[in-house]
């Protein structure tokens, strides 16, 4: 059962990716506070922009504002508003310590490390990250313009902290992100060309259409899908362990809100190209079987490999897919129905079939981001099948960035602006990249460190295993010499307050006692 | 309960610390301070002792146990040093490897240890050290009960083996059976005393 939330107290961005209901354009910008008064003076004005997360029809944009508007904080942000001490004393360790003194846990090392970050991230000077999402690049700036003379109403309490690297190495005031756009229209591609962002968890109360919880929530025992607990993703309310996630006091401050990470992630396009393009040379398969056999999925449609695990099952797919969208597209309701099935199976999949991963490689991107039950390796092991990943799902949220002028290379500025949302930043966020990104342990790969983001550096036993079927007479093929395709170029912690905790910040009336 | 697992021994020894001190420092911080000044890895004192598998030192204060509200502290007459170690072979020997081979450090960290004063030579150490033993069966999990030299040529193999394989991914039969002839001369399998890791050694550098 659905629990209902209170839709209308919780930020918009915790609920929706906001791409996916036609907003493909946004603007991140970063605030410093340099007076609490003023500050707080400024966040009650925005208060009235703020979008929550009350329910959107999925298709067309009837019902939808142009543009959206979110803000979140940082330690930093929440003491210069002047939050209460004991407030910020029940916020946990990894969020008051930000993401730069994390850079270990996060394998930000080498050109990921901190000092070589955008300037914006130099010092501890970002309060909050407000974000403008649009259906227009005019809608954002629009938006934006209401936001900007609402900071220059702040009498200097309130300033845009700049120094985002843009595309010509010139510094801008904000982070500008948007779909990848093919023949006019924004697609779901990144620039390395995967199709992406596919498998964000479905959790109790979020509002989103039933039919999108097969794949996306928990596996029962009975091997049913279930939503994930709320606690998971929004504080105050009770998590996967039936406990409440760690939260600040007083209750009204936490209840609703939830922390998030947001990272810059600069992607190496000519090094992935030509990554590729050596080592198809060897491969038994298509440059897309390879570059699937990376990430787990297909980049022209993001077909998982459990789908279709070499080029002549996807060309099956494909022709399949074809025939039922164009008896589809004749009327045929049957084959409508069958063409929704199939799409279904793009979400709804485990690696139950495939536990040597002679499909989908053990140590492939979705596979070790999402591990759909694949750690419980004896049957029963756990109360559930799921029950080793339900308490390490992220809710990803975020754009790609740059790439608009001409071809890519990895001095060019493009990438991804990954933000992902859960109740606990150390628990969820930090575990995955460290123990699932960068280490293999719990999928009995060694060190093998993630392909497209782990923290690899060219050598010959940075590498990425290609399993072979064991009946079979095929060997196994080895991605060796994997290079630092994804660089760290920002980020940080932020913690997105209810509308209620919001109002009360504005109205200085935080009170833990 | 056994110490023995196969050819596997596992020994697990209290010995007492003796109360008192040396100036300001207490002889169970002597005793920790030595510990911890200890080298790890290939510098480690147990990397000289024949056929260790794994070792630990520690200092034992008082022992809390805690399960729910169920909390019980007993306070020890005395603090204990503790030394396990896991190795191949029978504990007579094993000892006597310990200390020829590591006398410097045994009888420096067992300085304060009661009644150490006794300890003359190799035979006075073992029966020492069985005074102190305690029947346990905590095997350390990440070995087998081969000789030590033997499981690293092993480990040494494994490692370079894997290494061969991505540098000779799709070769032609004959180039792959010809290099891999150079990598078995090249790894002298029946060679437990070179070409292969020395103990405490925890990676190998890159072969290719």
């Amino acid at each position: 059962m659905n629990r209902p939330l209170d839709l209308y107290d919780i930020q918009g961005n915790i609920c929706k990716g906001y791409g996916r209901f036609g907003f493909p354009k946004a603007r991140y910008f970063f605030l410093e506070f340099h007076d609490s008064g003023f500050a707080r003076e400024f966040i009650g004005k925005l208060l009235p922009l703020i979008t929550t997360a009350e329910t959107w029809p999925a298709e067309g944009l009837a019902g939808k504002p142009r543009s959206t508007t979110n803000i979140a904080f940082t330690y930093e942000g929440l003491k210069a508003l002047g939050l209460p001490q004991r407030s910020l004393d029940g916020f946990p360790q990894e969020f008051k310590m930000g993401m730069k003194p994390r850079a270990a846990i996060l394998g930000d090392d080498g050109p990921s490390a901190p000092e070589h970050w955008d300037p914006v991230w130099q010092g501890d000077r970002v309060h909050a990250w407000v974000s403008v999402n649009g259906q227009a690049k005019e809608f954002v700036e629009q938006r934006f313009s209401e936001v900007e003379s609402l900071i220059n109403q702040s009498h200097g309490g309130v300033s845009i902290r700049p120094g985002h690297r843009g595309p010509d190495g010139n510094l801008l005031a904000w982070q500008d992100a948007s779909a990848v756009y093919e023949n006019g229209k924004p697609t779901p591609k990144e620039h390395f060309g995967y199709t992406d962002g596919i498998g964000n968890p479905y959790f109790e109360g979020c509002g989103n259409n039933p039919q999108r919880l097969a794949g996306r929530g928990k596996l029962t025992k009975e091997g049913k899908w279930a939503p994930l607990a709320t606690g998971e993703f929004i504080l105050g309310h009770v998590d996967e362990a039936k406990e409440y996630p760690l939260a600040p006091e007083p209750h009204l401050l936490a209840r609703n809100g939830t922390y998030m990470v947001y990272r810059k992630l600069h992607e190496n396009v000519q090094s992935f190209n030509d990554y590729i393009d050596n080592l198809a040379r060897d491969f038994d398969g298509s440059r897309d079987m390879l570059m699937a056999k990376l990430s787990g999925r297909w980049p022209d449609n993001g077909a998982p490999l459990t789908l279709a695990a070499n080029d002549a099952e996807k060309a099956e797919l494909d022709a399949r897919m074809g025939q039922l969208k164009a008896k589809a597209d004749d009327g045929d309701a049957c084959a409508a129905g069958q063409l929704q099935a199939l799409q279904a199976r793009w979400i709804d999949f485990t690696y139950e079939q495939d536990k040597d991963g002679a499909r989908c490689p053990v140590g492939a991107h979705i596979r070790r981001a999402n591990t759909r039950a694949s750690l419980e390796t004896t049957k029963e092991a756990f109360n559930s099948p799921s029950a080793l990943d339900d308490r390490r799902r992220l809710l990803r949220r975020g754009l790609p960035y740059g790439g608009e002028h001409g071809a890519a290379t990895d001095e060019s500025e493009q990438g991804i602006i990954f933000m992902c949302l859960g109740a606990s930043l150390e628990r969820q966020f930090e575990f995955v990249q460290q123990q699932w990104m960068n280490y293999s342990n719990d999928f009995k790969l060694g060190n093998d460190r993630d392909a497209l983001i782990g923290a690899n550096n060219g050598q010959l036993t940075d590498k990425h295993i290609v399993q072979a079927d064991p009946q079979g007479d095929k060997a196994p093929f080895f991605c060796t010499h994997l290079p630092r395709l994804v660089e760290t170029r920002g980020g940080d912690y932020f913690f997105i307050p209810s509308i209620t905790a919001l109002d009360m910040m504005a109205q200085g009336i935080v009170d833990p006692t | 309960m056994s110490n023995r697992s196969g050819k596997a021994y596992a020994l697990t020894t209290l010995c007492p610390i003796r109360n008192g001190h040396e100036g300001n420092m207490s002889f169970d911080k002597i005793t920790r301070h030595r510990i911890q000044l200890l080298e790890e890895d290939s510098g480690s004192p147990f990397a000289r002792i024949p056929n260790t598998y794994f070792a630990r030192l520690f200092i034992l204060n008082d022992v809390f146990f805690e399960q729910g509200n169920d909390v019980h502290h007993d306070h020890l007459k005395s603090k204990y040093l503790v030394f396990t170690s896991n190795f191949h072979g029978d504990l007579k020997p094993y000892l006597k490897g310990m200390w020829d081979n590591a006398n410097d450090t045994v009888r420096s960290i067992w300085e304060h240890a009661v009644a150490f004063d006794k300890v003359r030579n190799s035979d006075d150490f073992i029966a020492y050290i069985r005074k102190c033993q305690l029947t346990t069966s905590l095997f350390f999990n990440g070995s087998t009960d081969d000789e030590l030299r033997f499981q690293l040529k092993s480990l040494y193999i494994k490692q370079a083996f894997s290494e061969f394989v991505l540098a000779h991914q799709n070769k032609s039969t004959s180039e792959l059976r010809t290099a891999f002839n150079e990598f078995m001369q090249q790894m002298q399998s029946d060679n437990l005393n070179d070409v292969s890791w020395i103990p405490g050694q925890t990676r190998l550098s890159h072969l290719y």
